[in-house]
């Protein structure tokens, strides 16, 4: 049910959302953009381009024109010695030019020109070539005066207006071009606005996500934190009710089978005596009563390794001093048992979790160690008891300590009693565990 | 290389070797493989230019003038002759006029003006020798404001002005450039000549740059003139055929012409630089008529479609490939026009690749010259610089009234570098140059070097050779072709090294080259065959010619050493 409630709770598939969305809006507005621009090259190329190439032939045109003007000047000046025929070539090689740039100015022009305008261009020049021919035919003639009146009469006139027309276009022109300016204005001003409004949204989503993601991170720490107190909680209730499991079995151990076997003892070594010393019966019955007597001895061994009732009775310190020679003999390890500081007095509570501790240090030594040899140094401080288990085997700590339940049990009940502890490497081999316990919270006061 | 110079250089080689290292290439001889020597005084040249500037800023005064390499007395050594111009009427302080030096063939000249029948004042810009009644002794034709002269070469020394009966009397006009060829293949050099603006004295344009003191105007200030084409009839007389043969336009303001055969049919063809004026390519159209197509060929405008300010022209194939490169020299502000074929008559400006274009931005060049100076194979380029405004600087800082000539020696690949400053005899020392004009006038197989400065000397250089590079000359001279073998073409082949030249009067900037041909060999000792196309269509071929040597070539008759 939690899991299910965590689950509906992750970020991912908002995230997730929140990834789609933004990819939607940058492909949206990449494709804005894209049309955009589209449109303005093609104002560029069909509407600035064109119109400039245009206004160059006109401008070739309208020099064309000059140049025409300039060699009539000139013909209707009487200082130049040669014929008029002799401008032929210098007026064949301007129409020439004239009529290329003509040309290429009707294709360039396209559609921007009315037809009116077409046609008085292209009748005008017409007129005027018609009338330069003959006018030269007039010179080639011997007709001199005739042709010079022409020039001056007709021709120039025709000039002048063809060179008009040429100047209005290019007026034209020029607006034009200045609207397809403004055109041009108006999309880079609609893209910069688009382009606020897009990093502006942009923003906005970055910060939304950062605040979402904030928000989902905190919650997955306070629900982490939450679990964590509840497995602890649950843990440490375990450990207590191992413990009270425990101490109950060895007191009923210790009480109930104990008496039992006392008084089986008893009322053994009574039939023997009954029976007469050296009747096969007496060394039955001595048998059976040492059984007894070992029997009983292994429940009080037992009662006292489930529960030391020593605790209870005598305190930590003298549990200690019974318990370590005894494991150290059971499991074959040299324990080298170390006390330092001024004693004080130490909660049974407190103590059944340090004996607990130890045992499970002890317990590991002799299971994974290897080591011969252990140090189990009681200190008690100023201000706190320090309990260190030090091995130089071959070590426990990695995967070991991470797996091992034994290890979380010796943490739990470290921080049942307010204290902590450290499992360190030694950096010469085997392994250290150090319990350190605040004096206030492990110091009887009932002394 | 004598031993004096072998010594010398040693020396200099040694003395550097020990001394810093910049001391190398400080040394010209160790760069190069010539040396150019300023033997102006020695040879005897003493002429300055008078423009007759007496503060009147009257146009003309900034334009003048050439000079010209010619064989006046048909000796085989070349002799030199500089044109002047004169004190305007009115303002007269001294007595100026042309002169002419033969070459007393052993390193000097001889100034024999006056001996000659042409110590007269003109008002002189440029010349054209060309030998146009066939009589084996060059004529001199003198353009000027006013009234331009023709000089007939007696063949005794002398010269005859014969303007007035030879029908180029009555044109008066700002003459510039000329040339003699022979348009339509008759035999007989015809005369074109380049004409300016309109200008008279009584016509001058008040121009200022201050509103207050008149300064020179600039040619749109004028109204542009027509070149002239006169055809030479054979009888000691021209007619001008100017307004029937399409050379006729009146919106030109022509500097420089020179000839080529751009379409490569045979037929000699004209290019002529406009000042501010589309530049003009006339096409010889075979019938006595021209069409100009410098629009189509790309030399009208610059790349930029701008008329440019062109003043000397030059032609030659600079890149070995048998069509003709074309250099034009331009206003300061605007980079010299260099010019590859990409095809028979198409052009494509590669001065800025070739490494020419940003080194003339800031110079106005004049008078220019496709020479081969190293004798390797390669032409080369020179160019004679001058303002025309000695107050310049106060305007643009970093160009002045006297510019440094430049020599842009070919590297191959289409690169050229100027190595003016390293040629060595004051080559580089800022003039104010106009004209410019090669002549072998030592006979020692390599090219010097003649320049004219406006209202100051002329200029003498002569080329050493030291690295060893030969070439081979010839010196063509025509039987059925006009004498002077203008217009023949000559191709050479050695080895892997191919090159074609073109025998043509004019060029440069009113000036004319020596007309025999130099090929350089660089250390070839043979060629193995000459091919020569004749203007009368004849086509020669000589094998195995060695190098080091000139020869003559008679149309029709085979070829002797000289």
């Amino acid at each position: 049910m939690q899991k299910a409630a965590f689950s509906q709770r992750s970020p991912t598939n908002r995230l997730l959302l929140g990834l789609i969305i933004t990819l939607a809006a940058v492909l949206a507005y990449a494709s804005y953009i894209t049309v955009q621009l589209a449109g303005l090259r093609k104002l560029q190329s069909e509407m600035v381009d064109r119109n400039r190439k245009d206004s160059l032939q006109l401008l070739r045109i309208q020099n064309d024109l000059n140049s025409i003007a300039l060699a009539m000047r000139d013909m209707l000046d009487t200082t130049e010695p040669y014929p008029l025929t002799a401008w032929t070539a210098q007026f064949e090689r301007i129409q020439q030019d004239l009529d290329a740039g003509l040309k290429l100015e009707e294709n360039l022009a396209g559609a921007s020109r009315t037809p009116d305008q077409r046609k008085y261009l292209t009748q005008s020049v017409a007129q005027f070539w018609d009338a330069v021919s003959r006018m030269f035919a007039l010179a080639q003639t011997g007709k001199e005066p005739d042709a010079r009146e022409q020039i001056r009469l007709s021709l120039q006139a025709r000039q002048q207006a063809l060179s008009t027309a040429v100047s209005r276009l290019l007026v034209e022109n020029n607006e034009g071009e200045e609207q397809a300016a403004a055109s041009i204005a108006k999309i880079y001003d609609g893209v910069q606005r688009q382009l606020y409004l897009f990093l502006a949204a942009t923003l906005i989503a970055i910060v939304l996500t950062s605040l979402y993601l904030i928000r989902a991170n905190r919650q997955l720490f306070a629900r982490l934190a939450e679990l964590s107190e509840q497995r602890s909680e649950l843990a440490q209730k375990l450990i207590s009710t191992q413990e009270s499991a425990l101490r109950h079995i060895s007191r009923e151990l210790h009480d109930e089978f104990g008496q039992v076997l006392t008084a089986i003892g008893s009322m053994l070594r009574r039939a023997a005596k009954q029976a007469g010393e050296g009747s096969p019966l007496h060394q039955d019955l001595k048998e059976v009563q040492e059984i007894a007597q070992s029997t009983l001895n292994n429940i009080r061994t037992l009662s006292q390794a489930l529960h030391p009732v020593l605790l209870e009775e005598a305190g930590l310190e003298s549990t200690l001093d019974w318990y370590i020679p005894t494991v150290g003999r059971q499991a074959g390890i040299d324990l080298h048992y170390e006390k330092s500081g001024k004693p004080f007095p130490v909660e049974t509570s407190a103590g059944v979790h340090i004996y607990r501790v130890l045992q499970e240090a002890l317990n590991n030594v002799s299971r994974h160690s290897g080591a011969r040899d252990a140090w189990i140094r009681l200190k008690y401080q100023a201000d706190s008891l320090e309990l260190e288990v030090e091995d130089h085997g071959t070590g426990f700590v990695g995967e070991k300590m991470q797996r091992g339940i034994g290890l979380v049990a010796m943490r739990e009940r470290a921080e049942l009693i307010g204290g902590t502890l450290a499992i360190t490497p030694r950096p010469q081999g085997g392994t250290s565990v150090c319990l350190q316990i605040p004096r206030e919270k492990v110091e009887s006061h009932a002394a | 290389m004598n031993r004096r110079n072998f010594l010398f250089t040693s020396l200099g080689a040694g003395l550097s070797a020990i001394a810093t290292p910049q001391h190398i290439f400080a040394n010209p001889a160790s760069n190069l493989g010539f040396r150019l020597t300023d033997v102006t005084n020695a040879a005897g040249i003493h002429f300055r230019h008078n423009s007759g500037a007496y503060g009147g800023k009257l146009l003309p005064e900034t334009l003048g003038s050439g000079c010209a390499f010619l064989d006046y007395d048909a000796d085989g050594w070349q002799d030199i002759l500089l044109v002047n111009g004169m004190d305007w009427p009115g303002h007269k302080r001294q007595r100026s006029t042309l002169q002419l030096y033969r070459n007393n063939r052993n390193g000097t000249f001889t100034d024999v003006t006056k001996k000659a029948g042409l110590d007269l004042e003109l008002y002189g810009m440029g010349v054209a020798a060309g030998d146009y009644n066939n009589d084996g002794f060059p004529d001199i034709f003198i353009t000027c404001v006013g009234q331009s002269r023709l000089f007939r070469n007696t063949g005794k020394g002398t010269f005859v002005d014969v303007t007035r009966s030879s029908g180029l009397f009555g044109r008066q006009g700002f003459s510039t450039s000329a040339l003699w060829f022979d348009y339509d293949r008759d035999g007989l050099l015809d005369l074109f000549v380049c004409n300016y603006v309109r200008w008279s004295p009584e016509h001058d344009v008040f121009c200022s740059l201050d509103g207050t003191h008149k300064s020179y105007c600039t040619p749109e200030a004028y109204r542009g003139d027509t070149c002239w084409l006169f055809h030479n009839r054979g009888d000691g007389t021209f007619e001008d055929v100017t307004p029937t043969s399409g050379i006729f336009d009146s919106s030109s303001k022509s500097l420089g012409v020179a000839m080529l055969d751009y379409d490569q049919d045979g037929w000699p063809d004209l290019l002529v630089a406009n000042d501010t004026q589309p530049n003009k390519l006339y096409g010889n159209l075979h019938n006595g008529k021209f069409r100009d197509v410098a629009v189509e060929a790309g030399l009208a405008f610059s790349t930029e479609g701008k008329a440019r300010a062109g003043m000397g022209v030059d032609v030659g194939d600079f890149e070995n490939s048998g069509k003709p490169g074309i250099a034009i020299t331009n206003f300061d502000n605007e980079m010299i026009g260099l010019y590859r074929a990409t095809k028979p008559g198409v052009y494509d400006d590669v001065a800025t690749l070739a490494g020419i274009g940003a080194a003339s931005k800031n110079t106005l060049g004049f008078g220019c010259l496709f020479l081969d100076i190293d004798l390797d194979g390669k032409l080369d380029l020179a160019v004679a610089n001058g303002h025309i405004d000695e107050t310049v600087r106060n305007i643009r800082g970093n160009v002045g009234y006297a510019q440094p000539p430049q020599l842009f020696l070919n590297q191959g690949s289409g690169k050229f570098q100027d190595v003016a400053s390293e040629a060595g005899g004051g080559f580089d020392t800022p003039k104010v140059g106009r004209g410019l004009a090669y002549g072998d006038f030592d006979r020692d197989g390599d090219l010097d070097i003649l320049i004219t400065t406006n209202n100051g000397p002329a200029y003498l250089y002569g080329n050493e050779q030291f690295t060893g590079n030969g070439s081979i000359r010839f010196e063509l001279k025509g039987t059925k072709s006009n004498r002077d073998a203008i217009g023949a073409t000559v191709q050479t082949f050695a080895g892997d090294l191919y090159q074609s030249r073109m025998v043509r009067g004019g060029s440069s900037y009113l000036s004319q080259s020596e007309l025999p041909l130099t090929f350089g060999l660089a250390k070839r000792d043979k060629i193995d065959r000459v091919v020569i196309d004749w203007p009368s269509g004849r086509t020669e071929e000589y094998k195995n010619l060695s190098a080091r040597k000139a020869y003559k070539c008679l149309e029709g008759k085979g070829m002797e050493p000289l």
